[in-house]
């Protein structure tokens, strides 16, 4: 064990273990030596402790704690005591071994261990302290049972606000989905209407998110307009404000006349929406109060009865009977 | 005739009678005059008649002469009873011996005197079982004297009682029933009090005065029958006793043995006696209702009061016993229950309420007043009134009070533990055991059905309480038991069969302090000073001052203070007077110490002043006179045994400077081993080698400037305090027990540094004389 050649450090098991015990052993052997002010400190730091006038309470704790260790321990179990014990010298000659019980040998109830001291510094009752104690386990118990239980409810809750998470993606699809299959039905039949394609019209969606009412569009994917220009109208406040630099857009400057204004690009029709955003709308209210699942019931259904679509095939089937799509639901199509 | 008439399952009485009648003075006819001589020869041979020679005419004429010792039967022993002269002094009997013998054949134990007569004499030993009120304790012994004759063969009859006043009070009772005086044919002998005489056939001793006597006579000899009473109690000495009998059993096959139980337990003394046969007599009492309490309670004291009142209030006439711990608290409630009761007297019609305070300590005058009849109603017609006993478990088994119909148990009761360990013997309160509750809840059933109030709940009962009370011997120190155990010629201590051996460090600390007191040596025998401590009624340690002190100079004046130290507390403390009780006690302080002080009540006490009215004196001075005339009875006593032993009584002039230091040192040669150093700077102290943390028990008149004291009794209550304290110094230490104080024993710490201190000290003192 003593062998310490550095050059053979990396050769075999053994001697790796020899390394290790050296590097236990080295901070032990060269311990740092106590400084002049680190040892008076230590003295007054320890001669404090020993002036301290012990509280009551602390005294009485040191006191039981004193008793107790004295009372756990057996005096057989310190072999060193117990061997210049004269009293155990004289009954091991009698032939007592530690361990045994005194009195004849058939006597199987006879104590190894002295009887335990129990003081009692109260006036409860009999059974009040395990009463007590047991009053005290179940309160430990149901707290733990109660915080199991809210551990369940958050697996719960997180599952399903990813769920609605999940859901509200599914919904913004669908809604997607209806508003162009249902512009693109409404350019069909303007199409029809007018045999051509009116170059006016050429950007049609623009033109209807801004000049159609919010109100007459279907509640389904009303809510997805609604945003939308709520996005569109804060981006155009957010560029006028900083067009006009210090001014807000409505700011309504008397030293401005007609010119000025329409100089600065401050056209009054431009703000129309927002009064239409800002309006209420129970009926969104009442759609957006429902749960993400039923919203999106609702918009596959309305998809399938309107365009023969089935927003989980992500198919336009030709007819109302819809053959080959295998239900309603998400997980028809597992 | 009467007799025969109110008992006519036994019709032949009469005709025994009669035919005894007949054949009266057998002794005097002169054709069975051989008969009489063939005994009389026996007797002779044996050598026992000499001390009845005064007798022996009387003993011809005797109705007991023709029976056959070890063959007689209830029948014949009913004879010699219905007189008309005693059958054992051949007096004539007296009026009030017949009124006795009527009611003592009403006892329950009466219907099965012949049953218990065969048993007796098919067996050396014998478990009789019977209930309190069974009449067990002053019948069986007679019918055993009927049929074992122990005047003839010259030999007398023991009955044990584990406790004093018991011993006393039914010797006197079984002297009345007899018809004869106290200290003859009936006598008592307990601790530094022995009434018997040459006369004596049946003496009641208390157990440890029977252990006493085996010292010096190992198999007993003086006995022919050994009755064991009480025997469920457990006391150390019955357990001694019974392990010693058992032995002698065997060497003395002419010995019976009876051992006495109260129902508990019975089987376990069989078995213990080799599966000793079992008579078992009922005892008179009738069923009682147990209730519990629906939870724990918070106060067992307070429940105890309120449930007292509301039995008052609510329940029929009949007494109640109310169980509690100890003096302070018994007085406390007793004061309670009355300012209570008074107020439901006044404002609710209740009854009125007498309570009676019951423990150990009281005088006996008080204690009898237990016994007074409950109070009449207030007025005509009122609600009657009763009486509350509110007493320790002495009136659980020992004392019999009719009347008591319901019992309030809240559970406890102060009980002595020892514990090797920390080498601490003190009185706790704990819990009571399965069977004491039982025994508790009997004493409601005496007169009429009664009804039980546990203060704990069923459950409780169930699971906390312990089965049966631990026996005496594991709760205490053995010291002095293996000091008498050797004595007793008992050298294989490990192996004695006791009913329940104590734990093996119990014995080690017993033997090691017994060789600390150099009692015993290293090989465990006897040594001189051993066998002279044996010979005291005392605890090791005591016995060893008291042996010393006269190297001391100081014997007459250890002897005043072992006797001090083994009655009760001599000072009185009433809770109304604590002041006044205190300055009383602050004239006889002595500085050094407390047992000086004692000291110092002794000789004041001594002294013309109060001797010319001890009682107003003890009074004055809130002393009890009690303990200190008991103390001065303790020193009689011992002081014959110092004479008897040579041990010379001597004093140091009280105007010698070392008069008081004489008396200390002496005191350190016997409680060495109780020594405390203080701690640091604050009021505590540590106890040498156990290193237990203890304050001075407030009670002491010594200051907290002594470094060292050493200490009567080491108290565990919620503090652990030591008593009765006397400032000693450490260079007396490892003079007078160097053994004890052998330095490389000691583990590092303050203790060592101080004792080194101290003994370099001597050393250097040592030097300077030598050097001179």
């Amino acid at each position: 064990m003593a062998t310490q050649d550095p050059s053979s450090r990396n050769g075999s098991e053994d001697q790796e273990e020899d390394y290790m015990n050296m590097v236990i052993t080295e901070p032990d052997k060269h311990r740092e030596k106590e400084t002049y002010t680190q040892r008076r400190l230590r003295k007054e730091r320890e001669s404090e402790a020993r002036g301290r006038v012990k509280s009551k309470a602390e005294r009485a704790a040191d006191e039981a704690a004193a008793r107790e260790a004295a009372l756990s321990a057996s005096l057989f179990t310190d072999p060193e005591a117990a061997a210049k014990n004269k009293g155990l010298a004289m009954m091991a000659k009698m032939g007592f071994k530690p361990g045994a019980a005194l009195g004849s040998e058939g006597n199987t109830s006879a104590m190894t261990e002295p009887i335990g001291i129990s003081m009692k510094d109260d006036r409860g009752g009999v059974g009040l302290d395990a009463e007590k104690k047991r009053k005290f386990r179940e309160a430990v118990e149901k707290e733990g049972k109660r915080i199991k239980a809210e551990e369940g409810d958050y697996r719960e809750r997180v599952r399903r606000e990813r769920e609605e998470v999940r859901l509200d993606g599914m919904v913004g699809a669908a809604m997607r989905v209806a508003e162009r299959m249902d512009a693109e039905r409404e350019e069909q039949r303007a199409v029809d209407a007018l045999g051509c394609v009116d170059e006016s019209a050429e950007d049609p969606k623009k033109s209807a998110v801004s000049t159609k009412p919010l109100k007459s569009i279907n509640v389904l994917w009303r809510g997805l307009v609604r945003k939308r220009e709520e996005k569109e109208r804060d981006q155009r406040m957010r560029y006028d404000l900083q067009q006009s630099l210090s001014r807000l857009p409505t700011y309504d400057d008397t030293n401005e006349d007609a010119d000025d204004k329409r100089a600065l690009g401050k056209v009054p029709t431009q703000h129309r929406f927002i009064e239409d955003i800002e309006e209420e709308d129970p009926e969104l209210d009442e759609f957006n109060a429902l749960d993400p699942a039923e919203r999106l019931q609702k918009l596959v259904e309305y998809l399938r009865e309107e365009y023969n679509y089935c927003f989980w095939c992500k198919f336009s089937y030709p007819d109302k009977e819809m053959d080959g799509c295998p239900g309603l639901t998400e997980e028809d199509h597992d | 005739m009467t007799m025969a008439d109110r008992r006519p399952d036994e019709p032949d009485t009469s005709r025994a009678k009669r035919a005894r009648i007949g054949d009266m003075d057998p002794s005097a006819n002169p054709y069975l005059a051989h008969m009489y001589d063939v005994e009389k020869s026996e007797l002779n041979g044996t050598g026992y008649s000499a001390r009845n020679g005064s007798g022996n005419s009387s003993l011809t004429i005797s109705p007991l002469s023709h029976l056959k010792r070890h063959q007689t039967t209830a029948l014949q022993a009913h004879a010699a009873e219905d007189g008309p002269n005693n059958p054992f002094n051949n007096k004539p009997l007296s009026s009030n011996y017949f009124g006795i013998l009527k009611t003592r054949r009403d006892l329950p134990v009466h219907k099965q005197r012949q049953e218990f007569l065969d048993m007796f004499h098919s067996t050396q030993i014998l478990v009789f079982v019977g209930e309190t009120g069974s009449g067990k304790t002053t019948q069986i012994p007679q019918f055993i004297l009927f049929d074992d004759l122990p005047h003839f063969s010259g030999k007398l009859v023991a009955c044990t009682q584990p406790r004093r006043v018991a011993a006393m009070s039914v010797a006197q009772r079984v002297a009345n029933e007899l018809d004869v005086i106290l200290g003859e044919e009936v006598g008592y002998s307990i601790r530094f009090d022995d009434v018997s005489g040459p006369k004596t056939m049946l003496k009641y001793m208390t157990d440890g005065m029977l252990l006493r006597e085996a010292m010096h006579d190992h198999d007993l000899t003086r006995y022919s029958c050994i009755i064991l009473d009480e025997a469920h109690e457990r006391t150390l000495s019955t357990d001694i006793l019974m392990g010693l009998l058992k032995e002698v059993a065997l060497r003395r096959p002419d010995l019976k043995i009876v051992i006495m139980s109260a129902t508990l337990d019975a089987q376990k003394f069989q078995r213990y006696f080799n599966d000793a046969p079992l008579l078992a007599v009922p005892g008179r009492t009738h069923p009682v209702e147990i209730f519990y309490t629906p939870e724990p309670e918070r106060d067992y004291v307070e429940a105890a009061l309120r449930t007292v009142l509301q039995i008052h209030a609510t329940e029929s006439e009949g007494d109640i016993l109310l169980f509690l711990t100890g003096e302070e608290e018994i007085e406390d409630a007793c004061r309670k229950i009355s300012l209570e009761a008074d107020e439901m007297m006044r404002e609710a019609d209740a009854g009125p309420l007498k309570v009676y305070p019951l423990y150990g300590t009281l005088p006996p005058a008080q204690q009898q007043r237990i016994f007074e009849p409950a109070p009449p109603a207030a007025r005509q017609g009122g609600r009657p009134g009763r009486k509350v006993i509110v007493s320790t478990n002495i009136a659980e088994t020992s004392l019999t009070i009719d009347g008591i119909v319901y019992v309030v148990d809240p559970g406890f009761s102060k009980q002595k533990v020892y514990n090797p360990r920390i080498r601490v013997e003190s009185l706790l309160v704990s819990p009571i055991s399965k069977a004491s509750a039982q025994q508790r809840a009997g004493r409601a059933g005496r007169t009429r059905p009664g009804k039980c109030f546990r203060l704990y709940t069923e459950t409780a009962f169930k699971k906390e309480l312990i089965e049966q009370t631990y026996p005496e011997i594991l709760r205490s120190n053995l010291a002095n038991t293996v000091l008498e155990l050797k004595k007793l010629g008992i050298d294989d201590l490990v192996h004695f069969d006791l009913m329940d051996p104590p734990a093996p460090e119990t014995l080690m600390r017993a033997l090691e302090e017994l060789n600390y007191l150099a009692c015993l040596d290293d090989d465990g025998n006897l040594t001189a000073l051993g066998k002279l401590a044996s010979e005291f009624p005392l605890d090791p340690a005591l016995a060893v001052m008291l042996i010393s002190s006269p190297e001391f100079y100081c014997s007459n004046e250890i002897l005043s203070l072992t006797a001090l130290l083994s009655v009760p507390q001599i000072f009185v403390r009433p809770a109304s007077a604590k002041k006044r009780a205190d300055e009383m006690k602050a004239l006889f302080a002595h500085p050094d110490g407390d047992h000086l002080t004692m000291l110092n009540v002794y000789h004041a006490f001594k002294g013309a002043e109060a001797q010319g009215d001890p009682k107003r004196w003890c009074h004055e001075h809130f002393l009890s006179l009690r303990a200190l005339q008991s103390a001065d009875d303790v020193r009689q006593q011992l002081k014959r045994i110092m004479e008897k032993s040579e041990l010379e009584l001597l004093s140091t002039p009280f105007n010698d400077k070392n008069y008081y230091t004489n008396i200390r040192r002496a005191l350190v040669a016997g409680f060495f081993m109780q020594v405390a150093k203080k701690e640091g700077t604050g009021k505590t102290y540590k106890t040498i080698k156990d290193d237990q943390s203890v304050l001075l028990h407030p009670s002491t008149v010594l200051g907290v400037d002594s470094e060292w004291v050493v200490y009567n009794e080491f108290v565990l209550t919620t503090k652990n305090y030591v008593r009765t304290v006397t400032s000693v110094k450490p260079e007396w230490l490892l003079d007078i027990a160097p053994v004890y104080y052998d330095l490389s024993t000691f583990s590092k710490g303050e203790i060592k540094t101080a004792l080194q201190k101290a003994a370099d000290r001597i050393k250097r003192k040592q030097a300077q004389k030598g050097g001179r």
